[in-house]
C-alpha cells in the first residue's frame, strides 16, 4: 500500500445541520469518515496508531494512520510500532480507538462540539461488551447525541442492491482484513442466524506471502516488509479456478506456468566489468616483471659469490690449521688451538667438514654431494663392524651414535626412494588418464563426472552421519534420544554403558586395572579416526573438481545448501548476477490467495468460503422452496479481499459443488468492493428512518447495557 | 519540534475542543494504569453467552465449523500436491530434490516452515 498523503482538514464542518449523521466506517484495516448522503467518505485512513517519542523533547507524541517513513528520524520509535483497536474484528483496545476517533474529528473539521448523530459499523454479532464501550466513548467522551450500529456487509449489500447489482434474496461474501464473513439476506434484512465466520483475511494472506518470500530468499529478507508484500498482493496474487490443476501446471513446468510467472527485480548494480588490458600494456607488465626479476637474480647471484668466497676461505684456513696440527706433538694442541677458537681437533675436523659440505651443495652438485656424504658417513662408521666385547666403554658409546646416525641417515634415504616412486606411480597414472582421455573423450568425461557425483555424494553422507542430529532437523516429532546423536556421541555412549555394565557385580572397581583408563583415550580418539578418510575423500573430490573443471567449461561445482549461503559466501563462489537478486512468484500468485478457499493451510481449522456459503445455505432454515435458489442467483462479493482476479469465477465453481444440481448460482462483484460499505451506510443514515433506529444519549443513560444487547439495525430503505 | 514536522502535520494534539473529557485527564500521566483493556479472548468469556438461547446469533457460534472436507497435503516448501512426509522432520515434501533440501534445511528453517501452517513445536 505504501504511505499515501495525509488527508487534510475539512473546513465545512460548521455548514452542516445538527441532525446531519456522520457516517463512520470502522473497519479493520481503513478507517473511513465522512457525512451522510454524499457519495465518499471525506477522510480516509489507515486505522493504526504509532506512538513514538520525540528525540529532542523526550515527550510521547501520537500519529494516527500512515505517514512519511522519512519523518520518523525525529521520533523514537523502538518501543512502538503501530497498534491497531482490533483484536481479529473486535474493537478491544479503546484506548487506540479514542486517539482514531480522535484524529476522524479532527480532520474532519471538528471545533467545539461533536453535535451530530453517528453511523459506525461494527462486525456481524459484535460482542455487547465491546458494543457498549463504544456507546461510551462516543457518548461520554465526545458528548455525541445518538448513535447507530451496522454491519458493514449489510451496508455494502444494500448499497450494491439499490444499484441493482443484486436482489432482495442474496447472499454477501465479505473478506475483510482479518475476516470473512458470509451473510445470507432475506426481503433485503440479514439473516444473522444463518450467517457464518472464518478467521482468514487478507491479513493473513499478506503475512502467508511475506513468509514464503523471506523462507525463498534468505537473503533479501530486510527487502520484504510488510508493505512490499501488501503490494506484491494487490499486484501479483489472482485465484486459481482450479487449485490442483494450476498446481499441476507449475509443477510440469509448462509453457503457461513459466508465462504466469512474475519478477521483482531487486536494486542490483552490476560489479564494474574488469577491461581486458590491452598488448601494450601487458607487455609494460612482462617488461616490469622482467626487470625485477633480473635484479632479483643478479642479487641471488652476487650473495652466492660472496658466500662460496667465504667458504673456501674457511676450508683454506681449516685445512691449514689441519695441516699444521699433524705436526704439533699431542698435548700442546689445546694451547696451540687457543688462539684460534676451536677447542679439539675434532672441533677443526668437523669444521672442515661441514664447510666443505656446504660449499659443493652451493655450487651446484647437492645430490652428488649427500651421496658423498653418505660414503663418508659409511666410512665414518668403522666400529660398527667390531664384535661389542672388543671395545672399551668409551668405544661402545661411540658405535651407539654410530649406529643411531647410520639408521638414521638410511631412514632418510629410504624416504627418498619412496616420494620417487610415488612420483613415477603418479607420472604413470596421469599418462594413462590422459591416454584413456584421448581414447575417447566423451565416456571419459562421463566417467569423471560420475566419479565426482559418488564421491560428493559420499562425503554428503559422511556429513550428514557425523552432524546428524545435532545441527540439522533434530529435536522435533517423535525422534528417540540416539537419534540425536551424533557418529562420535554415538560411540562414546556405547563405550561408556559398556563399561559401567561389563562388571555388574554391583561394586565400582572402575579405575582398579589400568587398562580402564585406556577407555578415555578411546572416547577421544574416534572423532579423529574417521576423519582421515574423510579428508583424502575431499582430497580426491577437489583433485576431480579441478580436472572437470579443466576439461569441461560447462561444468560448475556443486555448492552445499546454495539458498541458504549469505550472499557475501556466494560472490566468492561465482560472480553475482541480476537473478541473484530477483524475487520471483510462481506458485506463490495464487498460493497466496488460496488460504481464503483454505484455511488448512496456515492451520486454520475452518471452512474456506465457498464451503461457508454451504453452511449457511444450511444454517437458513426456512420453509420457502424457491429461497434458497433466490438466494444464490444473487451473490455478492465484497471487501478488499474479493479484489483477486478470478475471485468470482473461482467461488461460483466452489459453490455449485455444494448446491443441488442445476441449481442457479450467479456470482457479482460490488460495484466497489471497498468503498461500499460507507457508501451503504452513508445512504442509509441519509434515509428518512435513520432517526428511528438510532440509540439517544438519554437511551443510554436511561436503558444502559442491557438495551444494547437486543438492538439490531433494520437495514430496509 | 522540527519545522519539517509540523509542516507535515501528522502529530494529533493533545488537546481537542469538541471532546468533553481530554486524553490527558483520562488517562494522567505517570500514572501506572496496568493493562486496562480485555482480549477478545477474555471480552468473550464475560459475554456468557451460555446464559442465552442457543439460537440466538453470537459471535462465538457464527464462526465456521471445521472444513467437511479431509485437509489436502501440500508441499510445504514447493506448495505441490503430496503424499509424502518426512518422519523426522514432519515436512511435507513433493520428491526427492526437495526431500534432499528438507534434510540438509537449519533447524530454525524447519520450524519456520512448519509454522507456515501452525505446526511448529512451542516450547513452553
Amino acid at each position: 500500500m505504501g504511505w499515501t498523503s495525509r488527508p487534510t482538514r475539512q473546513s465545512d464542518f460548521d455548514r452542516f445541520p445538527s441532525d446531519t449523521p456522520i457516517v463512520i466506517d470502522n473497519g479493520g484495516s481503513t478507517f473511513r469518515i465522512g457525512w451522510a448522503g454524499e457519495s465518499d467518505p471525506r477522510i480516509t485512513f489507515r486505522n493504526v496508531v504509532q506512538r513514538p517519542r520525540h528525540k529532542a523533547t523526550g515527550e510521547t507524541v501520537t500519529i494516527v494512520g500512515d505517514h512519511d517513513p522519512a519523518l520518523m528520524k525525529y521520533f523514537d520509535c523502538t518501543r512502538s510500532s503501530y497498534r491497531s483497536p482490533f483484536d481479529n474484528n473486535v474493537v478491544y483496545q479503546f484506548e487506540i480507538m479514542e486517539y482514531i476517533l480522535d484524529h476522524g474529528f479532527e480532520r474532519m473539521g471538528a471545533n467545539s462540539q461533536v453535535d451530530h448523530p453517528i453511523l459506525i459499523t461494527e462486525c456481524a454479532c459484535n460482542p455487547v461488551s465491546s458494543r457498549s464501550k463504544m456507546a461510551e466513548l462516543l457518548f461520554e467522551t465526545y458528548a455525541i447525541p445518538a448513535v447507530a450500529f451496522g454491519i458493514d456487509a449489510a451496508f455494502s449489500y444494500k448499497y450494491n442492491q439499490g444499484l441493482g447489482v443484486c436482489n432482495e434474496d442474496g447472499l454477501a461474501i465479505n473478506s475483510g482484513l482479518t475476516t470473512s464473513h458470509v451473510i445470507p439476506f432475506v426481503k433485503g434484512e440479514p439473516v444473522l442466524e444463518a450467517c457464518c465466520r472464518t478467521n482468514v483475511g487478507g491479513y493473513h494472506v499478506t503475512d502467508y506471502l511475506k513468509q514464503l518470500l523471506s523462507l525463498k530468499y534468505p537473503n533479501h529478507v530486510s527487502r520484504i516488509t510488510w508493505e512490499k508484500a501488501e503490494e506484491l498482493k494487490m499486484e501479483h496474487c489472482y485465484v486459481a479456478l482450479d487449485y490442483s490443476s494450476e498446481l499441476k501446471l507449475f509443477q510440469n513446468g509448462t509453457k503457461e506456468a513459466e508465462d504466469k510467472t512474475r519478477c521483482w527485480q531487486l536494486p542490483w548494480i552490476p560489479p564494474p566489468q574488469e577491461e581486458a588490458p590491452s598488448e601494450e600494456e601487458i607487455a609494460r607488465k612482462a617488461a616490469i616483471k622482467e626487470k625485477q626479476g633480473q635484479r632479483l637474480r643478479e642479487m641471488a647471484a652476487a650473495r652466492r659469490v660472496s658466500k662460496i668466497s667465504e667458504l673456501e676461505q674457511q676450508v683454506h684456513d681449516s685445512g691449514f690449521l689441519l695441516q699444521q696440527l699433524e705436526r704439533v706433538q699431542e698435548h700442546e694442541i689445546s694451547a696451540f688451538l687457543s688462539a684460534t677458537g676451536y677447542t679439539s681437533k675434532q672441533d677443526v675436523e668437523s669444521s672442515y667438514v661441514k664447510a666443505t659440505e656446504s660449499l659443493k651443495r652451493l655450487k651446484g652438485d647437492t645430490a652428488e654431494a649427500e651421496e658423498k656424504i653418505d660414503d663418508e658417513l659409511y666410512e665414518k662408521y668403522p666400529l660398527l663392524n667390531v664384535p661389542d666385547n672388543m671395545l672399551t666403554p668409551d668405544q661402545l658409546k661411540e658405535k651407539k651414535k654410530q649406529i643411531f646416525v647410520k639408521t638414521a641417515s638410511e631412514g632418510r634415504q629410504k624416504a627418498k626412494q619412496k616420494r620417487f616412486e610415488e612420483g613415477l606411480q603418479r607420472e604413470m597414472q596421469h599418462q594413462q588418464e590422459e591416454e584413456k582421455r584421448r581414447e575417447n573423450p566423451e565416456l571419459y568425461l562421463e566417467h569423471l563426472h560420475v566419479k565426482y557425483r559418488e564421491l560428493s555424494e559420499k562425503l554428503d553422507q559422511q556429513k550428514r552421519l557425523k552432524t546428524n542430529g545435532t545441527h540439522t532437523n533434530g529435536s522435533s516429532g517423535g525422534v528417540g534420544r540416539g537419534e540425536r546423536l551424533n557418529a562420535a556421541q554415538k560411540e562414546r555412549m556405547r563405550l561408556l554403558t559398556t563399561a559401567a555394565f561389563d562388571r555388574g557385580k554391583g561394586e565400582d572397581t572402575f579405575g582398579a586395572k589400568d587398562e580402564d583408563w585406556q577407555l578415555y583415550k578411546l572416547m577421544s580418539k574416534d572423532n579423529e579416526e574417521d576423519d582421515e578418510g574423510v579428508d583424502e575423500d575431499e582430497a580426491e573430490l577437489a583433485r576431480t573438481a579441478a580436472r572437470l573443471q579443466e576439461l569441461d567449461p560447462t561444468f560448475v561445482p556443486r555448492s552445499d545448501a546454495s539458498p541458504f549461503q549469505p550472499l557475501t559466501e556466494l560472490s566468492r563462489l561465482r560472480p553475482l548476477t541480476a537473478e541473484d537478486f530477483q524475487i520471483t512468484l510462481g506458485i506463490e500468485r495464487f498460493r497466496c490467495p488460496e488460504i481464503l478457499f483454505e484455511p488448512n493451510m496456515v492451520g486454520i481449522d475452518q471452512a474456506g468460503l465457498d464451503e461457508m456459503a454451504g453452511i449457511s445455505f444450511r444454517r437458513l432454515t426456512s420453509s420457502d422452496k424457491g429461497l434458497k435458489d433466490r438466494i444464490s442467483s444473487s451473490i455478492l462479493i465484497t471487501g478488499g479481499s474479493c479484489l483477486f482476479p478470478g475471485m468470482d469465477a473461482r467461488l461460483e465453481s466452489g459453490i455449485r459443488k455444494v448446491r443441488p444440481y442445476l441449481s442457479p448460482i450467479r456470482v457479482v462483484r460490488a460495484s466497489d468492493p471497498v468503498l461500499d460499505a460507507w457508501r451503504g451506510a452513508s445512504s442509509f443514515a441519509a434515509g428518512a428512518l435513520f432517526g428511528r433506529q438510532t440509540f439517544t444519549r438519554d437511551d443510554y443513560y436511561e436503558k444502559g447495557e442491557y438495551w444494547l444487547r437486543q438492538y439490531r439495525l433494520t437495514y430496509g430503505l | 519540534m522540527e519545522s519539517e514536522v509540523v509542516h507535515a502535520d501528522i502529530l494529533l494534539p493533545p488537546v481537542l475542543g469538541f471532546k468533553k473529557i481530554q486524553m490527558a485527564d483520562k488517562y494522567p500521566k505517570g500514572q501506572s494504569r496496568g493493562r486496562h483493556w480485555k482480549h477478545l479472548k477474555q471480552i468473550l468469556q464475560a459475554e456468557n453467552y451460555l446464559n442465552y438461547p442457543a439460537n440466538e446469533p453470537n459471535y462465538n457460534n457464527i464462526e465456521s465449523p471445521p472444513s467437511m472436507y479431509p485437509p489436502k497435503k501440500f508441499c510445504d516448501i514447493t506448495g505441490f500436491e503430496t503424499p509424502y512426509t518426512d518422519p523426522r522432520t514432519s515436512i511435507r515434501y513433493a520428491n526427492t530434490e526437495v526431500f534432499k533440501r528438507v534434510r540438509s534445511l537449519p533447524n530454525e528453517y524447519v520450524q519456520r516452515y512448519l509454522s507456515l501452517r501452525n505446526a511448529a513445536v512451542v516450547l513452553r
